[in-house]
């Protein structure tokens, strides 16, 4: 701890005479004794020069002390080291035991008084130095207090902000999950019902084909009849037959029967392939990890949006080879779902709709799904994957869609972006890695 | 050290005695006085104190001479042991020249002395002071009294420091002059090093504390004049 240069003495530190005795404490003393008669009173340093005198010799020219004098010493101790002497010169009348015991007072005085002078600076010194000190670590100590209270109080201050970040953060995370589990549900719900679907729908295909094949039979035996009533001689019976297959077109009946079968079956083998669909896009047979044809996934998803797809739209396919997509994540075909459904949405009349799919340079998955709907504006783009974020009216959306596809892909280890400008369509690009990630 | 005056061929060197509180540090500076010869040294001043303890510092200074002329004043001061003034104790351990650890032998006083061993410790480091390099020897006091620890003990606790350790009851007068002696002599090897004492003064080692530590005929000690 560096002390300040001006009061930097060390306890203990050298005292001359006269830093420990001052004039005003020694002339009282020396005039005293002076007044005895004396010719000179006097304290000297060790080399005899004298420090403070008194007396009608004080002022006469030549050596000190006056050598003609009758001369009394006494030594002056500082510490126990001597310092100087007090030196009385005796008057013509003084006499010598009195000017010994002048000497003898005056010394003892003197002495006293340096001791305890000494003493009183060294008190006052280490008080000023143990203040100091003190002061000294009392800044340290202030310096490092408010050190910390603003380390805590920015701490306060952050936890506020970090609080209210988390928060919101886990209300996000939470909605997001909220929304994935319903969607399971939802294709937990289709597939329930595909599956409750196909049971009858098998049998009415089975009974269908039976029910043809019985008909066939029918129909050959109806033949069979005309050609033994039109051999016959009966007229009467010939006529009826002819008038009553009339009056029940059976002709007509007969004609349509095959058109009203295949129309029949290819219905069923229409709502058979609507459910197999809707059990694919659902995954919900699938458990662990499942190879992916993403190719596949995108015409799956078409399918089972084709109810949706605007009449006049144009969608264009450039599906290229790829690779199987190993992935935990059946719910691939969502996103593809949810971003096309938003370019119908964008543009219902006159849409082109460009799906892409093929290998970028470093082997990644990349689909490209380029509408020519009106674009996304710059500060929208931001923030399209936010959950909750939706430029439609209300009720127009729940602004989760791209939430989801976000979610989807990115749990793929995938990446999705968009590039739009206002007015000149969107594309949606996702990558995703050959290999997947488990999740 | 306080001051070394080339010009005026005058060194003033500083030795503390430290400790806990009440384990006879100013007794031993008493006895001293009482044990050395009287050439030499000054008095010893104790300044104000509070109910008989330091609260300031006691000083007693010493005078020797080397052959060069050069003059050494020795100023031997006590610390105020008190756990509170260390502000105190700071001010004086201040450019000390080298440290006498007065630890109380008595056994309920183990954690005193190991508090202010570490105390000393840490306010050597405050002031600047390298604990390595700084003189330094151990007294375990009061071995008159009943309840202390044994000596065997207290010098294997210290035998790996290397830190010379005395016995003594100051109080009796036994071991004190050792001490100082001890003190002496590592403060001469210690200043010998960087002012070449022996070299450039013609100082020995001998003369310097023989010279510092001048027994009177009663003292029952060697003396080298």
């Amino acid at each position: 701890m560096a002390l300040q240069e001006s009061i930097d003495f060390v306890v203990g530190g050298e005292k001359r005479l006269t830093d420990v005795l001052s004039e005003a404490e020694v002339m009282p003393l020396l005039k005293s004794a002076a007044q005895a008669g004396l010719e000179l009173a006097a304290v000297i340093d060790t080399a005899d020069i004298p420090l403070w005198t008194f007396g009608p010799g004080c002022g006469v020219p030549g050596a000190f002390p006056p050598r003609k004098a009758h001369i009394e010493t006494r030594p002056i101790y500082l510490a126990g080291e001597q310092v100087g002497k007090v030196c009385l010169a005796g008057g013509i009348a003084t006499a010598a035991e009195v000017l010994k015991i002048l000497a003898q007072v005056v010394g003892d005085a003197v002495n006293s008084m340096v001791q305890t002078n000494l003493k009183r600076m060294m008190v006052t010194e280490i008080h000023t130095q143990v203040v100091q000190l003190s002061y000294d670590e009392l800044l340290e100590t202030n310096r490092r207090l408010t050190e910390s209270e603003q380390k805590y109080r920015e701490l306060a201050q952050n936890l506020e902000i970090r609080v209210q970040e988390r928060t919101s953060e886990l209300k996000q995370v939470y909605t997001r999950m909220l929304q994935q589990e319903k969607m399971a549900s939802v294709g937990q719900l289709a597939a329930g019902m595909a599956h409750e679907i196909n049971n009858p729908l098998s049998f009415i295909l089975s009974n269908l084909k039976s029910l043809e094949k019985y008909v066939d039979r029918f129909v050959e035996l109806v033949n069979f009849y005309e050609e033994q009533t039109g051999g016959s001689g009966n007229d009467k019976l010939r006529s009826a037959a002819t008038e009553k297959r009339r009056s029940l077109k059976i002709d007509f009946i007969m004609d349509d029967l095959g058109e009203l079968f295949t129309q029949t079956v290819g219905g069923a083998e229409r709502v058979k392939k609507i459910v197999a669909d809707l059990r694919g896009f659902s995954h919900v047979d699938s458990a662990g990890e499942v190879q992916l044809d993403i190719n596949q996934e995108i015409e799956r998803t078409l399918s089972v949006l084709s109810s949706e797809i605007p009449a006049d739209a144009k969608i264009i396919k450039k599906l290229g080879d790829l690779p199987g997509l190993s992935c935990k994540v059946p719910l691939l075909c969502q996103a593809f779902l949810n971003i096309i459904r938003n370019a119908f949405q964008a543009r219902p009349r006159g849409l082109h709709l460009l799906i892409r799919t093929g290998q970028d340079d470093g082997g990644r998955i990349r689909l490209v799904f380029e509408d020519n709907g009106p674009g996304i504006p710059q500060d929208v783009q931001r923030r399209i994957f936010e959950p909750f974020f939706t430029t439609r009216d209300v009720g127009g959306g729940m602004g989760m869609g791209l939430t989801v596809a976000y979610d989807v892909v990115t749990s793929c280890g995938g990446t999705i972006d968009v590039q739009s400008m206002e007015g000149h369509g969107a594309v949606f690009v996702i990558t995703l890695p050959v290999g997947g990630r488990n999740r | 050290m306080i001051e070394y005056d080339q010009d005026e061929k005058k060194m003033v060197l500083k030795l503390v005695y430290y400790g806990p509180a009440l384990s006879g540090k100013t007794t031993n500076l008493l006895r001293l006085h009482d044990l050395l010869d009287q050439d030499g040294r000054g008095g010893l001043m104790v300044l104000d104190t509070s109910n008989e303890r330091t609260i300031y510092f006691d000083l007693l200074p010493f005078f020797l001479k080397a052959p060069s002329g050069l003059k050494i004043k020795v100023k031997v001061f006590t610390v105020p042991g008190q756990v509170k003034h260390d502000a105190m104790r700071k001010a004086v351990l201040q450019r000390a020249d080298g440290v006498a650890f007065i630890a109380d032998s008595q056994v309920r006083e183990n954690l005193n002395n190991a508090t202010s061993f570490e105390n000393l410790e840490r306010n050597l480091a405050l002031v600047g002071m390298d604990v390595e390099k700084t003189p330094l020897v151990i007294q375990y006091n009061k071995r008159d009294l009943s309840g202390v620890s044994a000596e065997s003990e207290i010098r294997g606790v210290w035998a790996s420091t290397g830190i010379p350790v005395f016995m003594a009851s100051a109080l009796e007068g036994r071991g004190v002059v050792e001490t100082f002696r001890c003190l002496a002599e590592a403060t001469y090897r210690s200043l010998d090093a960087r002012y070449a004492l022996e070299a450039g003064h013609g100082l020995s080692a001998a003369s310097f504390v023989s010279q510092l530590v001048r027994c009177e005929h009663n003292s029952g000690l060697q003396e080298s004049s």
